[in-house]
């Protein structure tokens, strides 16, 4: 018994010993998890069947399909201002945070004094609420009179928050590295620069690929703490966010399915660059 | 000069600075955007404000509004309840599916994951907006209902109210509560059940004597981090309450978004950092942030 390896010997048990009640509750399980998934996926299923509803209301009877909403959200132009000014924000804090948190874990390397304070503190946004996150940036912004910009006071807010996913995403891998390759390197005659770009980057380039796609859709998201410091700029999330609170328009599930889709792809490409990159021996 | 050994690596990353060096933009950038606002929000939290703007001062004025009566306090026990039965409710919810993803084996088990956080990398507000149609007087399941005439007006009652504020964040904060638990139980020994079987264990007891005390920090991680998530909600009472049932984060707001009174903003802003400070320093240890990693949002 104790010299099958684990994994055969749980498969072995649940495929020879089928007990009847073992069949029920497999059953009824997955009965819940075809609804679980249902849960989750239907509301999003159901925009995108209203974003190609003909009616000028949102919502049922569907009378027939169209992508005329499709057609008025690109041509709505505070929308396609918003969009731009999402990516190239989305942009800016993700090579802004992912340069900061890459610096900070190669000084976790090291180590350096005060080194557990920082940590804390960089981790903070994650347990603190957001909308706190955005009052204290405004009331700072407010007493320096500095106005509401989105690459001053949004920038600084959505690094706030992407920094630290990417600071534990880098870390992690730096932390994993060997440093016996660079030992090696440097005792083959590497100065610092060249174990630098030649050795530990090639290496965790995949990583600081995927940190950079995952904190764009973070930041492209990223709402609650924005609306406290954007003044009179928008960006996807805001826009959005105004037109549900004013009326319920027909092109907002249209907005949705292209906002989803975009963060959606990101996520996505980042996950696909991660875990190809963690198949690879390294 | 060729036999001299090549300085120890240790000593060559010191030539290129000392680690502070590496740390000092993410040390200031920290000091800066993140330290001193949140001591400029605890001092004015003393200040005045009055139609004129908001002075700096010494007083408790604040805190005394806060806790003289029990309209804040009151909100704020409501918001903790919200926060519990929502965090109950993820728990119920996400346990049963992270016990079969951890038993699934192979390229479904990865299928099933990723499928579990896709929904999660999409917009807060997205995943909030979506009930409204769903919902609504003109919703999917009024109009539903309606057609299949099992009733013959529209129902008022599905939306505005705490259980769709509680739906809503259910829906956006469960991942949460499953990826901790699903880790725990992945993590869990096979053998373990293997020896509950053969002492002649039936499922239920193997499932409530073994497998449940086993997953306990994963559940205590997942409850931790909804709890502290929902406390802090805004944008789904926003949208899915009603005046009755909006939360603390939305009284917090209207002080600065529409009332205009930071001084009292703060004072209400300070007390909900102190209590999830408060919940931190009793429960932090069992918060797996790496977990929180893929399935951000907030």
């Amino acid at each position: 018994m104790s010299i099958v390896p684990a994994a055969t010997r749980f498969s072995r048990s649940a495929a020879a010993a089928p007990r009847p009640a073992r069949n029920g509750w497999r059953v009824a399980l997955t009965a819940y998890a075809v609804a679980f998934y249902i849960f989750l996926y239907a509301p999003i299923a159901i925009i995108v069947l209203l974003s190609f509803n003909k009616s000028e209301t949102t919502g049922l009877p569907f009378l027939g399909a169209t992508t005329h909403w499709y057609h008025v959200v690109f041509s709505r132009n505070d929308l396609m201002a918003a969009l731009f000014n999402s990516i190239s924000l989305g942009i800016l804090s993700a090579i802004v945070a992912t340069s900061i948190a890459f610096l900070l874990g190669l000084a976790f390397r090291r180590g350096f004094f005060g080194q557990p304070a920082v940590l804390g503190l960089i981790l903070l946004p994650i347990l603190m609420p957001g909308i706190i996150g955005g009052i204290v940036l405004l009331i700072f912004f407010g007493y320096l009179g500095i106005r509401p910009g989105l690459y001053t006071t949004v920038l600084v807010a959505h690094v706030n928050w992407v920094l630290p996913f990417v600071f534990l995403t880098l870390n992690a891998r730096l932390q994993g590295l060997d440093r016996a390759l660079e030992e090696a390197a440097a005792d083959l005659g590497a100065r610092t620069h060249q174990v630098m770009w030649r050795v530990v980057l090639p290496i965790i380039r995949p990583a600081l690929i995927a940190t950079l796609l995952f904190s764009f859709s973070l930041s492209f998201d990223e709402f609650i703490r924005t609306l406290f410091v954007i003044g009179y700029d928008r960006t996807i999330p805001v826009v959005f966010w105004i037109a549900i609170v004013e009326r319920i328009a027909p092109e907002l599930p249209a907005m949705a399915v292209i906002t989803v889709l975009v963060s959606t792809l990101g996520s996505l490409l980042g996950f696909a660059v991660s875990a190809r990159s963690r198949i690879k021996p390294a | 000069m060729i036999a001299t050994p090549a300085p120890s690596l240790r000593h060559r990353l010191a030539k290129s600075g000392p680690g502070w060096l590496l740390a000092a933009p993410a040390v200031l950038w920290l000091l800066i955007f993140s330290v001193v606002p949140i001591g400029l929000m605890v001092a004015m939290s003393f200040w005045k404000s009055t139609i004129f703007g908001t002075h700096p001062d010494f007083v408790f004025d604040n805190y005394k509004r806060v806790f003289g009566s029990s309209l804040y306090t009151g909100q704020l026990l409501n918001t903790l309840r919200i926060a519990a039965t929502t965090t109950l409710v993820s728990l119920v919810v996400s346990y049963p599916i992270a016990l079969l993803l951890a038993r699934l084996t192979g390229p479904w088990k990865s299928a099933f994951v990723l499928l579990l956080f896709v929904p999660f990398w999409s917009s807060y507000v997205v995943r909030t907006f979506v009930w409204l149609p769903i919902l609504g007087r003109n919703g999917v399941i009024n109009e539903a209902l309606l057609a299949l005439g099992i009733i013959d007006r529209p129902l008022d009652v599905l939306l505005y109210n705490q259980g769709a504020v509680l739906l809503g964040l259910v829906y956006v904060f469960t991942l949460f509560m499953t990826l901790p638990i699903y880790v725990t139980l992945e993590k869990l020994d096979p053998a373990l059940l293997e020896a509950a079987n053969d002492l002649g264990a039936r499922p239920l007891q193997t499932l409530v004597r073994v497998i449940i005390p086993l997953s306990l920090p994963g559940v205590m991680s997942g409850s931790v981090m909804v709890f502290l998530l929902s406390i802090g909600a805004y944008i789904t009472p926003q949208l899915l309450g009603g005046s009755s049932s909006l939360m603390f984060g939305n009284i917090i707001a209207s002080q600065f978004l529409s009332d205009n009174n930071w001084a009292f903003g703060s004072a209400l802003a300070v007390t909900m950092m102190l209590v999830v400070s408060i919940i931190l320093s009793v429960l932090g240890r069992f918060v797996g942030l790496q977990q929180a990693l893929l399935g951000s949002s907030g």
